[in-house]
């Protein structure tokens, strides 16, 4: 009789294959899943996989565990008030990177920086001699109507004629890998203390598997965006004050504010810091006033000046925007940026590269229906369960009607909103985002992602880090990943191989 | 360096420096609340240390558990030590630009640590001086890390005149406190534990030892207290370093505030310096250090007006 002659121990035991973790992942049919291509691991992947193989679940329900009390003492956290009390919170970070090939990202790399050229000289056109509606490619009524567009910025001139010094442009991937660019964020695009800080934590979690894998560094970041601040200073002297405007400890994002300033060794100033006087924006020091150069600013255009935009913000500088058009102080990023970011001015967006490149676009748009065109009106409302409809001034997954798990009512009343005013709306078809495996309650589990590279743009030209912020939906069955609708962040590995 | 952060470090070291004092102070009552020879009281360290009134004191002051609570984890004390970590680390999460990595860290995890519910269920129910080790070893940790990391710059500077004008305003009010019993007579004697565990609160019993042998008198203890410049918590000490830390902010740009500041401090020095016992006897030991404290807030006042007005 064979008997069985002491427990087994698994986690010893290098050479089993784990049947927990690995064997049951429910790949979603027709949806492209990042590691796996039908039952065989990708090659990019296959490193990872055997890792992942070789360790015991409770192993990865550790690592989870440490990654969120680094988190927490780090402070990569950000502050819920209730009831005068601070409570801090975790952004959710999934301890499985993503991984993008080397190939994949030259691609996303050339196609970012064409789209980021061309949007670029839209705005230096539509702040100045507006070639592109006397050519009728975008129409006027579209600029105009836009709440984004600045008629203060209008025949102003910006250093280097530069408008969008950082940009977060936002992918996506359908049932065939394509990728797709869904959003194009202009204005201050934020999560990139994300990208630097995941790494770091991911460091400390997989000891050896990042320089095992060959994934290219994302730390040069901070510096890369200082050396472009400094370039833009209107005064020519050798160390220029630069400084990162934030709205202060209770935005959201104060941490990666805090984070940049402290990687840059630029002050962060909030705005009660800094005050405007004959034209010129000066911060208010232990030693008297100091004349301020550049002002990367985390405070969105409405908060900015009180004086132009809204007079009851206390957030901005009274007197700022004066000055910044009298050229004493560079801002970054530039304001009415938004005018080009405007979702149903995002459907021209190909258009825009053609017009000024002369290019086809490398990378694509997702067919946007443009709701002030009747017949496509028309259209959109008969075959909504098909569409998501978006509002055109919203972000962060706000005002979104995705069409298949949506109620009857909640269809018809928002009919009713996009008939009214069919210029603050957009139809999109559903793309099926591709996913990636998480570690989700002991076991991995596919969900749905997007990927934020982080473009810069300086004198020199565009640099796109080799990274990003990798967002996921963490909810099961969700394709939302904004992380006011529940979703997370993973490590986002580019392979130099 | 901006107001707005200079205002923030030196009160995030100032609140420290007195989550410091106090946790010392609890953790030698504490252990004197269990000495039997003599009559235990917590009144001084509640007049010293909260705002509470005559009645308020009087509700609390025998009992231990309470008074431990309350001064360690009460969130409607604003001088509790719970509310201390919170405001100094809401203070250095503004300047996190401003200090190490390590700095930062470090009072962020003194403020989760403060901020976990079996903190107070251990002090109600276990050994409170474990609990009190834990939280001074934390406050300890804090001070190694800013000594042995932060870049000594106008930040730091900013840093150490808040700790030392708070640790001079304490050693006054302990003094100004613990006489009150004694109307204010250095020549009264009073039972040696009681002084015993004064000098331990502030960590000053190794030395009085060292310096007067055996004797517990009370003109030796205002002596240490106030004029011993190699007890680091004496007033003559925290006012030197605070003149060391005030001369490095000097240079051609605020020279205004630095003459108005430098004037206040250099003249409070003097009337410690050239002073002896025998003045404060003549002038009335109450009296002495009710102008003490009256210039230490001064001090307080002009940095406000010189270095921190920003809004």
């Amino acid at each position: 009789m064979l008997r069985e002659t002491g427990a087994r121990q698994p986690h010893l035991n290098c050479y089993m294959v784990n049947p927990d973790l690995l064997r049951e992942y429910p790949s979603i049919p027709s949806v492209w899943d990042e590691m796996y291509d039908q039952q065989a691991v990708r090659k990019h992947y296959q490193d990872v996989h055997r890792f992942l193989s070789h360790i015991a679940p409770e192993e990865l329900g550790k690592k989870e565990e440490l990654a969120k009390r680094l988190f927490m003492s780090q402070g990569v956290t950000f502050t819920v008030y209730s009831s005068g009390e601070g409570i801090e919170k975790i952004f959710p970070f999934d301890i499985i990177p993503r991984i993008i090939t080397g190939h994949e990202w030259d691609f996303i790399d050339r196609g970012i920086k064409q789209r980021l050229k061309a949007l670029n000289l839209f705005l230096k056109d539509v702040y100045s001699e507006q070639f592109i509606l006397k050519d009728g490619v975008v129409p006027v009524g579209l600029i105009y109507t836009c709440p984004h567009y600045l008629r203060e910025m209008q025949g102003l001139k910006v250093p280097h004629d530069i408008y969008v010094h950082i940009a977060g442009i936002d992918l996506i991937r359908d049932h065939d890998g394509t990728f797709y660019v869904l959003e194009d964020n202009l204005r201050t695009p934020s999560g990139v203390s994300y990208m630097i800080e995941n790494r770091e934590i991911t460091k400390r979690l997989f000891p050896d598997l990042i320089p095992k894998n060959f994934v290219k560094p994302v730390t040069q970041y901070p510096n890369i965006l200082h050396r472009n601040l400094m370039s833009l200073s209107p005064r020519q002297v050798s160390n220029p004050n630069v400084v990162l405007l934030t709205p202060g400890i209770y935005n959201s994002a104060y941490f990666e504010h805090a984070t940049l300033a402290r990687l840059m060794g630029v002050e962060l100033v909030e705005g009660r810091d800094l005050v405007v006087d004959n034209h010129k924006v000066y911060m208010k020091t232990t030693d008297g006033l100091q004349q301020v150069d550049v002002i990367y600013r985390r405070v969105d255009d409405d908060f900015l000046d009180p004086l132009v935009f809204n007079p009851e913000s206390t957030l901005g500088v009274s007197g700022i925007l004066s000055a910044y058009r009298k050229g004493t102080v560079a801002i970054v990023n530039a304001l009415g940026n938004g005018v080009a970011d405007d979702k149903a001015i995002y459907a021209y967006v190909p258009e825009m590269i053609r017009y000024y490149l002369n290019e086809e676009p490398l990378l694509k748009n997702v067919p946007t229906h443009r709701l002030e065109n009747q017949d496509e009106l028309m259209h959109v409302l008969a075959n909504i369960r098909k569409m998501v409809v978006k509002k055109t001034n919203e972000s962060g997954g706000y005002g979104m009607l995705m069409g298949h798990t949506a109620s009857e009512e909640e269809i018809e009343a928002y009919k009713k909103e996009i008939v009214k005013a069919p210029r603050q709306f957009i139809a999109q078809p559903i793309i099926s985002l591709s996913t990636a495996p998480c570690y989700i309650n002991g076991k991995l589990q596919p969900r749905r992602l997007d990927l934020r590279p982080f473009a810069l743009c300086g004198p020199g030209g565009i640099e796109i880090v080799p990274g990003g912020l990798t967002r996921v939906a963490l909810k099961e069955g969700s394709l939302v990943v904004n992380s006011s609708q529940g979703g997370g962040s993973k490590d986002t590995w580019v392979l130099a191989i | 360096m901006l107001s707005r952060v200079a205002d923030s470090l030196y009160w995030m070291s100032r609140y420290m420096e007195r989550t410091d004092s106090i946790m010392r102070m609890l953790k030698t009552n504490y252990a004197s609340s269990q000495d039997n020879i003599q009559e235990f009281t917590w009144r001084p360290v509640l007049k010293i240390f909260t705002y509470l009134d005559d009645d308020g004191i009087g509700r609390m002051q025998d009992d231990t558990r309470v008074v431990l609570q309350y001064m360690v984890a009460d969130k409607e004390n604003p001088n509790s030590v719970y509310n201390m970590v919170v405001r100094s680390r809401e203070n250095a999460r503004s300047v996190q630009d401003h200090i190490t990595k390590e700095l930062w860290q470090c009072l962020n995890e003194f403020y989760h640590l403060i901020k976990e519910d079996k903190l107070s269920i251990m002090l109600q129910y276990d050994d409170p001086v474990t609990t009190l080790d834990i939280l001074i070893r934390q406050s300890m940790l804090y001070y190694g890390t800013s000594e042995s990391t932060m870049f000594r710059g106008d930040g730091f500077s900013f840093m150490n005149l808040g700790r030392y004008l708070e640790r001079a305003i304490q050693a006054v009010d302990i003094l100004d406190v613990r006489f009150s019993d004694l109307s204010y007579d250095m020549e009264k004697t009073a039972d040696v534990m009681y002084w015993k565990h004064l000098l331990l609160s502030v960590s000053g019993y190794a030395l009085y030892l060292k310096t007067y042998r055996s004797a517990f008198e009370a003109r030796n203890i205002v002596n240490q207290i106030i004029f011993n410049t190699h007890f680091p918590r004496s007033v003559l000490y925290s006012l030197n370093a605070l003149q060391r830390y005030f001369d490095r902010l000097q240079n051609d740009l605020n020279t205004e505030g630095y003459r108005a500041i430098n004037f206040r401090i250099g003249k409070l020095r003097s009337k410690i310096q050239y002073s002896n016992l025998q003045h404060v006897s003549e002038v009335g030991l109450h009296n002495f250090l009710s102008s003490l404290n009256h210039d230490l807030q001064d001090i307080g006042n002009a940095l406000n007006q010189y270095y921190f007005a920003y809004s």
